[in-house]
């Protein structure tokens, strides 16, 4: 297996802060990996340090064999990584279509060829009834799509998503699950921050848990949730017996 | 809505350019020079838009490249017999490599504080042309030496010809504006503007094309600063490098319509209208009472239309032609 993100000794402060500190994981290509732990572990932090939105104090970041540290967001995205972000971010005087035609111009300049390639992403997401809608007008679960969309207009390898679930129903949830189920046969690397662990046991295969900035655990999800750490850390003992009794 | 409002109406636009064509035909030498001044406005405010209003770089130091400009070809011709003609493109080019320095100093600041730093560039240009006497006139300034008819010094008999080359030098900042518009280039501005770390994490390197958009800013507005000094034959550091340049190139887009192709255009023609209009209404006499109704019709504008003059001609238009959803179509900026 091809490594597709490799995360060595990757540290953040932030004053006395220590955001994230001698993270250490990897990512197999075709993999999807969740990232978890409670409000404040250093899940976002990781994210902005691998997609150059923070700098890293210390560690390195490689991805598909190069090295990322010191790269902008927009070289980053070109070597094929796209992410989410958190609170979604879209271009909200554009259209829904523009908005997905802006992610598309990275590999293709042209026009037609990026409508049409906007078309076919936003279709995929199920936003294609929206195109022609100013992107402020969207729901918040509409732009949070959108922001996938326009992620996967960048072509990437290996796609980051910051909480992409967080606010939807039961039925939603499942929606999304299917999407990012897709989107993984695809052949898209995946990693995932994400605090509905039922989609998590879903989607994911190995489950990375942060607490404080460290990495507290790792493995394949049955072990993960055995881990009496990361039940004390995140889960809560409530949730240990609701997981065997899930089949999952 | 600009779009649409361009692509349907081609036969408008024949029948604005031959009006605009046919006007000095039919104007008083004191109209004409009205009419100069808003299409030289409108196309300072045009250059100032596309970095302004598309990528939402809010400059309020645009007076620098005008001067730059002013003084490039002033000192071209002056000292060394070089044509304006030659000299406004010399000074497109100085006013491009005036803008790297000064793009990498205030793009590290945003919102409010990129305005301020660009003001103070403007300030400090003057200042230095101001200060160094040997180097172009000091404070006194200088007057461009009347050579009767001579066309290719920039020189004209009548004021018609300047009203032509003032009408060129707009046409060609709203040609490159649409053409930006509907490519990549104009998405990628509005992306830049609306949330630069977005931008950049969809594979937009926010700061190439915010500078490469204020050099050409730079560039066009430099024209225009040209152009003025070799209308009113005088230059001195306050003129060329004034601040209500700076302000003038802002308002009149916002105004119209930040970040739309005719808002700086509408923008122009109600504000030098209305100013010209009200200094001969009300100039003689009552001190000041003519710039207390300006400044109010720009209070109304600002509180009523915050996003500009241009939205109520395109709901108009919309109105009229009663266009369905599809009609957004391929309206990347529709605000």
């Amino acid at each position: 297996m091809v490594e597709a993100l490799v995360i060595r000794g990757l540290g953040k402060r932030f004053g006395g802060l220590r955001a994230v500190q001698d993270l250490n994981f990897s990512v197999d290509e075709r993999e999807t990996v969740a990232l978890i732990g409670p409000n404040g572990a250093g899940k976002t932090t990781s994210f902005h340090l691998i997609t150059g939105h923070l700098r890293p104090d210390a560690g390195s970041v490689t991805a598909f064999g190069r090295e990322l540290v010191g790269l902008r967001p927009h070289d980053i995205c070109a070597h094929g990584l796209a992410r989410t972000f958190q609170v979604a971010r879209p271009f909200g005087k554009m259209t829904v279509l523009a908005n997905v035609m802006t992610g598309a111009f990275l590999r293709d300049r042209r026009i037609e060829a990026a409508r049409d390639k906007a078309h076919a992403v936003i279709d995929f997401v199920g936003l294609g009834a929206k195109a022609q809608t100013p992107a402020r007008d969207l729901t918040t679960i509409d732009q949070r799509r959108l922001e996938l969309a326009r992620a996967l207009a960048t072509e990437p390898r290996l796609l980051l998503l910051d909480e992409v679930m967080a606010g939807l129903n039961p039925a939603e949830i499942d929606q999304a699950v299917a999407l990012v189920g897709k989107l993984s046969e695809r052949g898209l690397t995946i990693v995932i921050v994400e605090h509905v662990m039922r989609a998590i046991m879903a989607v994911a295969r190995h489950i990375v848990v942060l607490d404080h900035g460290q990495k507290i655990a790792e493995g394949s999800p049955p072990e993960v949730t055995a881990n009496p750490e990361v039940v004390r850390a995140y889960l809560g003992t409530g949730y240990a017996p609701a997981v065997r009794g899930a089949p999952c | 809505m600009t779009r649409t409002l361009l692509g349907r109406s081609g036969p408008w636009l024949a029948a604005l350019a031959a009006a605009a064509l046919a006007l000095p035909f039919v104007s008083s030498p004191f109209a004409i020079d009205i009419f100069i001044r808003i299409l030289l406005f409108a196309f300072v405010g045009v250059a100032w838009n596309l970095m302004g209003g598309y990528a939402k770089q809010l400059s309020l130091g645009h007076a620098a490249y005008f001067g730059l400009g002013a003084y490039t070809s002033t000192i071209l011709m002056i000292d060394y017999d070089v044509s304006p003609w030659i000299g406004m493109l010399a000074g497109g080019g100085v006013a491009m490599l005036a803008s790297l320095p000064i793009g990498a100093l205030c793009f590290r600041l945003r919102g409010p504080y990129f305005a301020i730093a660009t003001i103070a560039t403007a300030q400090v240009l003057m200042l230095l042309f101001l200060k160094f006497r040997d180097f172009a006139w000091g404070a006194e300034g200088t007057t461009i030496p009347n050579l009767g008819s001579a066309p290719l010094m920039m020189q004209f008999e009548g004021k018609a010809p300047y009203y032509y080359i003032a009408l060129a030098l707009l046409a060609l900042g709203l040609v490159i504006t649409h053409r930006i518009e509907r490519s990549w280039v104009g998405y990628y501005l509005v992306a830049v503007g609306e949330d630069e770390d977005a931008a950049e994490a969809i594979g937009v390197d926010a700061l190439k094309i915010k500078r490469n958009i204020y050099m050409l800013s730079a560039f066009l507005t430099a024209l225009a600063g040209t152009f003025y000094v070799q209308y009113i034959y005088f230059i001195d550091p306050n003129t060329a490098f004034s601040f209500n340049v700076s302000v003038e190139a802002a308002l009149v887009s916002i105004v119209g319509g930040i970040g739309t192709l005719w808002g700086p255009v509408v923008g122009t023609i109600l504000l030098e209208a209305s100013s010209a209009l009200l200094q001969s209404w009300l100039g003689g006499g009552h001190g000041g009472v003519q710039l207390t109704v300006y400044s109010l019709i720009l209070i109304a504008v600002i509180l009523y239309r915050p996003t500009g003059l241009i939205g109520l001609f395109a709901d108009a238009y919309a109105r009229i032609v009663r266009t369905g959803p599809g009609a957004a179509k391929e309206v990347p900026l529709d605000g």
